[in-house]
């Protein structure tokens, strides 16, 4: 088969003609779908024809053309119902993947990750609604070993994993020795720019009530252009600011008379080009006796944010295996990485990136971040912070200055990986095989935030944390395989395995502030008095196994029924539960011949997974006393002499284990000598006393009990489809598409009804009973029993007494749609992928307006001087009684004219900064349309041809160009809504200062050597 | 054709037993204590965390949104802009309502629980006092709350009970307390000053007696209250945050610039510029404006918290002499009898002078039509300076919002609703308790000015 043209239809993605140079290169000997094989739970193959249930499949290539230096980001749009956000646009962001929507709620909704056999952390640890964007650790894995990947999606598909396959397992497969020599060097180096920004206005200055008032927050001020002109009046003595980056002298501003906007230079202050250097070599080799591969990458990468920003990741790996005997079979793959990371501070954070940068008022120039205050008497005061809420530097501004924010504060991760994996095969008798394997996995994060005296908000004085995050799963994986025919037409495979592990996490480490030596940076505690110092640990263990076994029953090669039943025993749960399913496959195309179809199976299934609960909830525990506010002050007992008291949480040491049950059904067909396929399967599940700490009143003495509360269920469909419109040797011309639906609803919450997942006070994510996961929830407006908003005397809408649910972040469907070409050496990838139905919290665009930033603020209009007299603003106050005439006694104002049912009114500060901007109480009126349409992908490689291979030497060798983001179509302003506030936990649908998205162009070579 | 061997049998059950007997004991017991947390406490240790607790919501957001439905803020920026026209979202309140029933009042019933076996009777009786004052700030804030069916861990969905209740609740609580605590001050690693627990027990009797009406019981508790020099204060000794001043880590280490005082309705009683100032021929306010204000931090005029009031250390009253004496020449007036009214108000002014000076004793002449304190009658005049030093003494403290309340607004605070519905009467019901206990009343449109039950 291996010269022939092979399609991977149901990875949404197709390889090219394996005339392809490159592909033999890869030594990528895949079979095609017409005999391909399927990775199963087990790490074992099988024929994918036989199976009973939908998996996805992506080819390691795949993930290398796409550009991307995570894993996880490398499968956008491959795969159906397989929803990937990425965090940010950050060097090294991690990413969120969803199969099948939300099937737990407190817990993690990340895939299993199976690497080789072996469980692998896929965590990502840490990321709320401020601080830095977190990584996944999953993307510590180098993508060019990756051989394939096998998208397990149903509860039956993985059933064996028990509690940890809720969410599906993404089982990979690296790259392993292939006969010969092989060596291959990769290079590429791509930019990154931002996608999608925000737009400021750059008509009115800073200030308030269309007068210029220095350090004041908002732009509300005078109109920039009718200013006099030239340099504002300062004082020439006195108080006064030098600044560090140009050296320039700042006195107190007396009359601002500067017509100039800063909006582009404080915008080139942010943003430059990112730019990633990819190196990737690799070896591979292969005899009778042993396959080897080896391979080592440097991935460093700067990010298009201007300061410290980046990230740098080594790898290594060697898959060794060595045929003892033709029975005995002995293998170790093993990677190890190293990455490191500078990340910047974003969110709902004074000393956050956008936060400090879209605030800032259009007639400021940020370039001086830092500096020399020099007070009345002259002393002087080195390296203080200069922002444009305290220009002259005499104190901490409000926000950060960008320019601090990128260059002063430090925030670095770095990290150690290494996964082993050693592994036996022993095929005892004929039809026997026994496989043990052994896994280990451990990550270690030192992570630094660092924010130097003079920073915003809480860390004026200096503020700390140095933590060690160790994560690490030993694991052991019994594996007995037999085959039996149990007639001639019958045949059975059975599998019986047995896996335990032994998962550890243990996070140390401590904050400090108030810092003693204010002026040198120390990441050591040695700068902070005790009372300053906070440490931290917690540990946790677990413990965990399963004994499963899986019966294969064969008939005549065309109907498959498989059975499988896992029994799992965890250290968090005192009895043992059980994990049974169901599958059948039936290749009706054996028995009716349907004209034009070549291939046709029907497939079924059905399958249960029990999930553990989480460890540490049985008990009520009594915990350090602390009380705090969500504004952040709080009272912390170890200042008090301590006071250990019961925790608010309650435990609950009925809890059971979640059940998951899935049924799905579907089809695989092919037409037209196989040109055509297609696969199309309907699936539900609900999810059972889904556990959660459930909010209860506090009243009861406790905010939240943990319970087997909630049932949820999905529903949806997902279809690949994929055609070959021309093959033949020299040209091949394939497209394909993915498509995917579902819909989810948290049916009971079981004495609450709704639970927090993530966000603010005022606006967040929620499970809300009736709802998708993840609703919206916020404040609305007033409305009567004919749903009409109420008004108030002077025209305008109220608030609501009470919060209400607002949007569904989930799309109600999902696509992607590409094509790729070949000729002669020529290939073309192109991919677009949409989400269509999301709403997002446009929590940015709120605040800009509150601020005066955004264009729709900066508008103005004439009425008549009649007119001036009746229009009122939010306040009651008339147009007239703010304003003052034109000479033919009509009125030009700041703001806008609306109407929300009582006739006009006029929309100006007051408005924006009570009900109708972000910091009001109505979060409803930022609920928007979030949904996307965008070419994922673009990717043109070039195989050089074989005379010029020759010439400089080299057995082949090839050069390509990929575009990723490079169109992004979305009513979503300012940002791409395709990032998450906050990363990847269950928190949904949040923009809030979030840093932006990117596109990207790389360049790569690959020689052969 | 293969066919099973009894070898395939051996194999298989190898791979089962193994599986069930490698269930070694750890994975019974690894989990069963949580090794990053206790599993029990002692009451002794735990009264400082409800204590805390008690602090933050005298101290916290509750005050600072009080402060400024009373004149005595300005909500400045972001957020808390919408405060000063009395927008206000019922999830605003979730994280205080949390840590007053979690965290306060539930572990003072466990104190006591606990205490019943260890025969503590001093420690209860100070964790009844702690509860009082939480139960009484929410009885003023909410009106009816949760009390008798409250952290009870049988009761999912405890009721609310009448404003009048749990005032009745408060001051049985702390009769039964006082026999316990008198001449104490133990127990109060959170708190600060020369107390007496049995003093500070019968004030916050008097309070609730106060805002009940009835005088004649809240002079007789108040005359066994806070005794001069003997005053509870939140202890904010420390700068650090965690210990330092609430109001301070807002204005400056968390929010600043949100919450300023330019504008803000008590300052022209202060400020010696204005015309409104209270300074007369025995009275200079303006040590009290520098305590209580300054300059241009963050806005024109800031809550003083560089060098007064708010000051990173400087500890906050929670139950006072001051607020006692106020009481009591309330009471007296009210009573009928002017000349006691006179000398606790005097004992307010002398307590004053000790502290900033400028303050000097008002004779009953001082008071009336076309004298240094102006009213249509001597006994009115001093009436309304009695509650006015009250509003000006408890600057910044959640007290203030009940008397403007219950005084139905007698000092005139201006009504900046924008839409004429008055002075807020109370806070809306958190979203949290509406989302978890059924029993919880709904928020309607415009609730906020609807007056509770003792304020009617």
């Amino acid at each position: 088969m291996k010269q022939k043209y092979y399609l991977l239809a149901f990875a949404g993605f197709a390889l090219f003609s394996s005339k392809s140079a490159i592909a033999q290169v890869d030594g990528t000997t895949d079979t095609g779908r017409l005999d391909e094989v399927s990775v199963t739970a087990t790490g074992l193959k099988t024929s994918t024809r036989k199976m009973g249930y939908t998996t996805s499949q992506v080819q390691g290539k795949a993930l290398t053309q796409s550009g991307e230096g995570g894993v996880i980001q490398g499968l956008s749009g491959k795969a159906s119902n397989v929803q990937i956000t990425k965090n940010s646009g950050d060097p090294g962001a991690g990413a969120y993947i969803q199969i099948r929507g939300q099937n737990t709620i407190t817990g993690s909704n990340q895939p299993l990750i199976i690497l080789d056999g072996v469980p692998v952390s896929n965590s990502s640890v840490g990321q709320g609604v401020d601080g830095v964007v977190q990584q996944s650790r999953l993307n510590d894995i180098n993508p060019a070993d990756i051989e394939n990947i096998e998208i397990l999606k149903g509860a039956a598909a993985a059933a064996i994993w028990g509690t940890r396959a809720a969410n599906g397992v993404i089982m990979i497969t690296t790259k392993k020795g292939k006969k010969g020599l092989k060596v291959e060097f990769n290079s590429s180096i791509g930019f990154d720019y931002v996608n999608r920004e925000y737009e400021k206005q750059g008509i009115y200055g800073q200030g308030s009530n269309g007068k210029w008032v220095a350090n004041n927050g908002s732009s509300w001020g005078d109109k920039i252009a009718s200013r006099a002109g030239g340099p504002d009046s300062t004082a020439s003595s006195g108080a006064h600011f030098i600044g560090d980056q140009t050296g320039n002298t700042y006195y107190k501003i007396l009359k601002k008379k500067s017509t100039q906007v800063y909006n582009d230079k404080n915008r080139n202050q942010v943003f430059r080009t990112g730019i990633t250097f990819n190196n990737n070599i690799s070896i591979s080799s292969a005899n009778e006796k042993s396959a080897v591969y080896f391979s080592a990458s440097d991935w460093k990468q700067q990010g298009i944010l201007a300061g410290q920003s980046d990230y740098h990741r080594t790898t290594g790996r060697l898959n060794f295996s060595y045929n003892a005997d033709k029975n005995l079979k002995l293998v170790l793959n093993g990677t190890m990485s190293k990455i490191s990371s500078n990340r910047v501070q974003q969110g709902s954070n004074v000393d956050g990136l956008y936060l400090g940068y879209l605030r800032t008022a259009p007639d400021f120039d940020n370039t001086d971040y830092s500096g020399t205050y020099v007070n009345a008497s002259g002393a002087q005061f080195l390296g203080v912070q200069r922002g444009y809420r305290k220009y002259l530097g005499d104190g901490i501004p409000a926000y950060n200055n960008p320019g601090w924010t990128l260059n002063r504060q430090t925030n670095t991760s770095d990290v150690t990986r290494f996964i082993l994996n050693p592994e036996v095969n022993y095929k005892y008798l004929s039809n026997s095989e026994l496989t043990v394997r052994v896994g280990y996995d451990q990550s270690n994060d030192r992570r630094i935030t660092y924010f130097p005296v003079g920073s915003a908000g809480n860390y004026s004085n200096g503020g700390f944390n140095d933590q060690y995050i160790q994560e690490s799963e030993l694991s052991f994986h019994a594996i007995n395989r037999s085959d039996f025919d149990l007639t001639k037409k019958l045949k059975l495979n059975t599998t019986i395995g047995y896996l335990s592990s032994n998962q550890s996490f243990y996070n140390i480490g401590g904050n400090a502030s108030q810092f003693i030596i204010t002026d040198q940076n120390r990441f050591s505690f040695i700068n902070s008095t005790s009372q300053n110092m906070d440490p931290f640990n917690y540990y946790s263990q677990t413990l965990n196994n399963r004994v499963y076994g899986i019966f294969d029953f064969d008939y005549l090669d065309k109907l498959n029924v498989q059975l499988t039943y896992a029994s799992e025993r965890s250290s968090t749960y005192a009895n043992r539960f059980a994990s049974p399913s169901a599958s059948l496959s039936y290749e009706f195309s054996k028995d009716v011949k349907i004209p034009g179809m070549s291939f046709g199976k029907f497939r079924m299934s059905a399958g249960q997974v029990g999930i553990a609960p989480p460890v540490y909830i049985w008990n009520t525990n009594y915990v350090n006393a602390s009380s705090v506010s969500g504004w952040g002050e709080y009272m912390d007992a170890s200042q008090f002499g301590g006071s250990i008291y019961r925790s608010s949480t309650r435990g609950n040491p009925g809890i059971t284990p979640e059940m998951k049950r899935e049924m799905e059904a579907g089809f695989d067909l092919k037409f037209l000598k196989n040109k055509l396929s297609w696969g199309i399967t309907a699936y539900s599940n609900t999810i059972d006393g889904a556990i959660l700490p459930v909010a209860v009143a506090a009243s009861t003495g406790y905010t939240s009990q943990w319970k087997n509360a909630a049932n949820l269920s999905n529903k949806g469909i997902e279809s690949e489809l994929s055609y070959a419109i021309i093959r033949n040797n020299d040209m091949t011309w394939n497209i394909y598409s993915t498509y995917g639906m579902n819909r989810n609803m948290v049916n009971s919450l079981n004495g609450t009804t709704s639970i927090t997942l993530n966000g603010f006070t005022g606006t967040d994510s929620r499970a809300i009973q009736g709802y998708a996961m993840g609703e919206l929830y916020g404040g609305v407006w007033a409305r009567d029993s004919s749903n009409k908003m109420v008004l108030d005397a002077n025209g305008f809408p109220v608030a609501s007494a009470n919060s209400a649910p607002i949007g569904n972040p989930n799309p109600t469907w999902r696509g992607s749609m590409g094509t790729n070409f070949s000729w002669k050496g020529f290939t073309v990838n192109i991919l677009f992928e949409t989400c269509q139905g999301n709403k997002m919290w446009a929590g940015t665009a709120g605040i800009l307006n509150h601020f005066g930033i955004a264009p729709e603020t900066a508008t103005e209009f004439t009425v008549s001087g009649d007119q001036a007299s009746k229009i009122k603003d939010v306040t009651g106050a008339t147009i007239a009684d703010k304003a003052t005439a034109n000479a033919d006694g009509s009125y030009t104002v700041r703001g806008s004219l609306h109407d929300f049912g009582a006739g006009n009114v006029w929309l100006n500060q007051a408005w924006y900064q009570s009900l109708g901007g972000g910091f009001g109480p109505v979060s409803e009126q930022f609920i928007k349309d979030a949904s996307w349409t965008r070419l994922r992908e673009l990717s043109i490689n070039y195989d050089l041809p074989e005379n010029i291979c020759k010439m400089i030497h080299v057995p082949g060798a090839s050069i390509g160009f990929t575009g990723r983001n490079l169109w992004l179509y979305t009513a979503f302003k300012g940002v791409d809504p395709e990032t998450n506030l906050t990363g990847v936990s269950n928190g949904r649908g949040l923009d809030y200062f979030t840093n932006p998205g990117t596109k990207s162009f790389i360049f790569n070579i690959k020689v052969k050597i | 054709m293969k066919k099973l061997t009894i070898k395939h049998g051996l194999i298989a059950l190898g791979v089962v037993i193994l599986g069930f007997s490698s269930c070694s004991k750890d994975i019974d017991t690894i989990n069963k204590t949580n090794p990053n947390q206790f599993g029990g406490s002692q009451p002794s240790l735990m009264i400082t965390g409800a204590q805390m607790a008690n602090v933050l919501i005298q101290e916290g957001e509750l005050a600072r949104m009080s402060g400024i439905f009373t004149g005595y803020f300005v909500g400045a920026d972001r957020q808390y802009i919408s405060l000063n026209s009395y927008k206000m979202l019922s999830t605003d309140l979730d994280n205080a309502w949390n840590s007053l029933y979690s965290e306060g009042i539930a572990q003072c019933r466990l104190i006591k629980d606990l205490c019943k076996k260890s025969n503590n009777k001093e420690l209860a009786g100070v964790a009844s006092i702690t509860e009082a004052q939480l139960l009484l700030t929410a009885s003023s804030l909410w009106g009816d709350v949760p009390n008798s069916e409250a952290c009870n861990d049988n009761i999912l969905a405890p009721k609310f009970d009448k404003m009048s209740d749990v005032h009745k609740y408060c001051i049985a609580l702390l009769d039964s307390a006082i026999p316990n605590v008198t001449g104490s001050s133990s127990y109060a690693a959170a708190y600060a000053g020369n107390f007496d627990w049995a003093e500070v027990a019968n004030t916050l009797k008097a309070r609730a007696y106060l805002r009940m009406k009835d005088y004649a019981n809240a002079k007789a508790a108040a005359q066994n209250g806070v005794a001069l020099g003997h005053d509870l204060n939140a202890n904010h000794s420390t700068a650090s945050p965690g210990a330092w001043n609430l109001y301070y880590d807002f204005l400056d280490y968390d929010r600043p610039g949100y919450l300023g005082c330019d504008g803000a309705w008590i300052v022209q009683f202060l400020d010696t510029a204005n015309k409104n100032c209270r300074n007369n021929a025995k009275t200079d306010e303006t040590p009290r404006f520098k305590y209580y204000f300054t300059p241009n931090n963050y806005t024109a005029l800031d809550p003083n918290m560089v060098d007064g009031i708010f000051a990173t250390t400087s500890n906050y009253a929670l139950v006072t002499y001051a607020e006692n004496e106020l009481i009591l020449a309330e009471c007296e007036s009210r009573l009928g009898s002017d000349a006691n009214a006179l000398v606790h108000l005097n004992n307010v002014r002398s307590e004053l002078n000790n502290a900033f000076g400028g303050y000097s004793s008002y004779n009953i002449s001082d008071f009336g039509p076309g004298q240094m304190i102006k009213g249509s009658t001597a006994t009115e005049a001093l009436l309304k300076e009695i509650l006015m030093e009250k509003y000006v003494c408890l600057y910044g403290q959640l007290e203030t919002f009940a008397d403007v309340r219950r005084t139905k607004n007698a000092l005139g605070l201006p009504d900046n609703s924008g839409n004429g519905k008055g002075l807020p009467q109370r806070f809306l019901v958190p979203q949290t308790e509406i989302n978890s206990n059924s029993n919880a009343p709904k928020n309607t449109t415009d609730i906020i000015f609807s007056p509770v039950e003792l304020f009617k």
